[in-house]
């Protein structure tokens, strides 16, 4: 008889004394007694205590440590000048910038709550726990900074956010981002409810197997790594487009600072992948991995085409110098194939060479800002420095 | 000690012993792809053919058998190394 959260939450504790392989409910506070460090990732034993002296994958506090260390704030950056800008752009562009935005600010919706609401109920170990909590947080500052920048550069900010829903080019590339997401929650709130096995839920048959669900969370993972490590560098390759002609460049700094996040985000992603490959942290996962091979490299291969037809969206009304379709959709193919090998895939195009050279220093982080003097200091920041230069001032300047 | 770096279909130079391997490299003008060039990200891995390399700093990137850091090591003896995507050198004089 599974266990039903009504049950459990009886003012007397017997629910609570239920060995562990009984409870398949999600607990808040696991009270069984296990070596945390001998479980796996995901589908062990729900975490109980949140500690991190002893560590199974210290790399994930590692990653923990690094994000904190770049924690920003999006009011940290002026704005001014690209409103400026942005009125000066041509037509076609407004569209690429705008466009590019929309994109964006999908896929920091999804990852700012995905990862938790999806991962955080099957994870098994405290550091991986931790870490997809922070990892998720940073996406929400994402988040807040496209607001920052769209307040900034539109008066009416309600007709960017409102198109999202609606514009067909993004709404098709949001099914695929958030199929694999939605398939796993499914899944794994039926197994908490009623446990492995088949089962009839409103007059429909269901088979639960938790070889299913790893299935289910494999395909996830790689959807996000699909999502962090190519969607969102097609997107930045726009932003910095516009920056490396001198436009837009508070906007570029925000993007950068995302783009150092997100590089460490996908490093999170690919452990998880090549530590679910390996076998040794769940053999099962292993076998999964293997066999569900040729449906993940589809996915990426999916993905690349997505962003190609994008590509054609972007640019339907007019190139942007030093960008057009056919540029980034091999930058599409170029970042795809290193993502693909980076997890062990065989790459699925030509491609050997970056066609966005420039790309490197504009995703560098060593030219962030990080001085503790000059951010984290939100009483300074927004609209005190007058950021506008004109011509005359440097007239009195020779060479 | 000097150290050789072999570049597969490429050439072999000895770096200035402070530098990473990546630093070295670019001073040769290699393309090589980076982003972080602090660890975690992994873009500027090379394949190590032969030798040995010494960790600056410990990476947090995910580092395949057979592959190293270029961003965060730097030679402990004479290296081969083969560069993704082949070596190519950037066209001087720009």
């Amino acid at each position: 008889m599974p266990l039903k959260r009504s049950d459990r939450c009886q003012p007397d504790d017997t629910a609570l004394t239920f060995p562990a392989e009984q409870t398949m409910t999600y607990t808040t506070f696991n009270q069984a007694q296990f070596d945390a460090i001998k479980e796996p990732m995901f589908f062990g034993q729900n975490v109980n205590v949140s500690r991190y002296d002893i560590q199974r994958y210290p790399v994930f506090e590692k990653l923990i440590e690094k994000q904190l260390s770049f924690f920003w704030r999006p009011e940290e950056v002026d704005l001014s000048t690209d409103r400026r800008d942005f009125i000066a752009l041509p037509e076609h562009e407004k569209h690429i910038f705008l466009s590019n935005l929309k994109y964006q600010i999908l896929l920091d919706s999804v990852q700012g709550r995905s990862p938790n609401v999806a991962l955080l109920p099957v994870v098994s170990l405290p550091e991986l726990e931790t870490w997809i909590e922070t990892w998720a947080f940073s996406e929400t500052i994402h988040s807040r900074s496209y607001t920052h920048i769209i307040r900034n550069i539109v008066t009416e900010p309600a007709q960017v956010f409102d198109d999202i829903v609606t514009n067909e080019a993004i709404t098709k590339r949001a099914r695929d981002i958030t199929c694999y997401y939605d398939d796993l929650i499914a899944g794994v709130s039926l197994y908490h409810q009623f446990g492995a096995g088949q089962h009839t839920v409103n007059g429909e048959e269901v088979e639960i197997s938790i070889t299913d669900l790893k299935r289910k969370l494999y395909l996830t993972l790689v959807s996000v790594n699909v999502l962090e490590a190519i969607r969102f560098y097609v997107s930045f390759a726009c932003s910095f487009a516009f920056a490396e002609r001198s436009t837009m460049e508070g906007n570029a700094k925000i993007i950068k600072l995302i783009a150092r996040d997100e590089a460490l985000h996908l490093t999170g992603t690919q452990h998880m992948l090549q530590l679910m490959a390996d076998g040794k942290d769940d053999p099962e996962m292993a076998v999964i991995a293997r066999e569900l091979k040729d449906q993940a490299r589809q996915i990426f291969i999916d993905a690349a085409e997505q962003e190609k037809d994008w590509a054609d969206y972007l640019f339907r009304d007019g190139s942007m110098i030093g960008l057009n379709r056919d540029i980034l959709s091999q930058y599409v193919e170029y970042i795809t194939n290193q993502r693909m090998s980076a997890i062990g895939f065989e790459p699925a195009f030509a491609i050997k060479q970056n066609p966005l050279p420039w790309m490197n220093s504009w995703l560098n982080s060593d030219n962030v800002q990080v001085a503790p003097q000059e951010v984290e200091v939100s009483s300074y920041l927004v609209g005190q420095i007058d950021s506008t230069v004109e011509s005359e001032d440097f007239s009195s300047f020779s060479l | 000690m000097a150290h050789i770096i072999k570049i597969l279909d490429g050439f072999s130079f000895i770096p200035r012993k402070e530098l990473t391997l990546l630093e070295a490299l670019e001073q040769q003008d290699v393309v090589v792809e980076y982003q972080c060039r602090e660890g975690f990200c992994g873009s500027c891995q090379v394949n190590l053919i032969d030798g040995e390399v010494v960790y600056t700093t410990e990476p947090i990137a995910f580092v395949p058998e057979g592959k190293v850091l270029t961003c965060c090591c730097q030679p402990d003896s004479d290296l081969t190394i083969e560069i993704p995507g082949g070596c190519k050198v950037k066209a001087k004089g720009r």
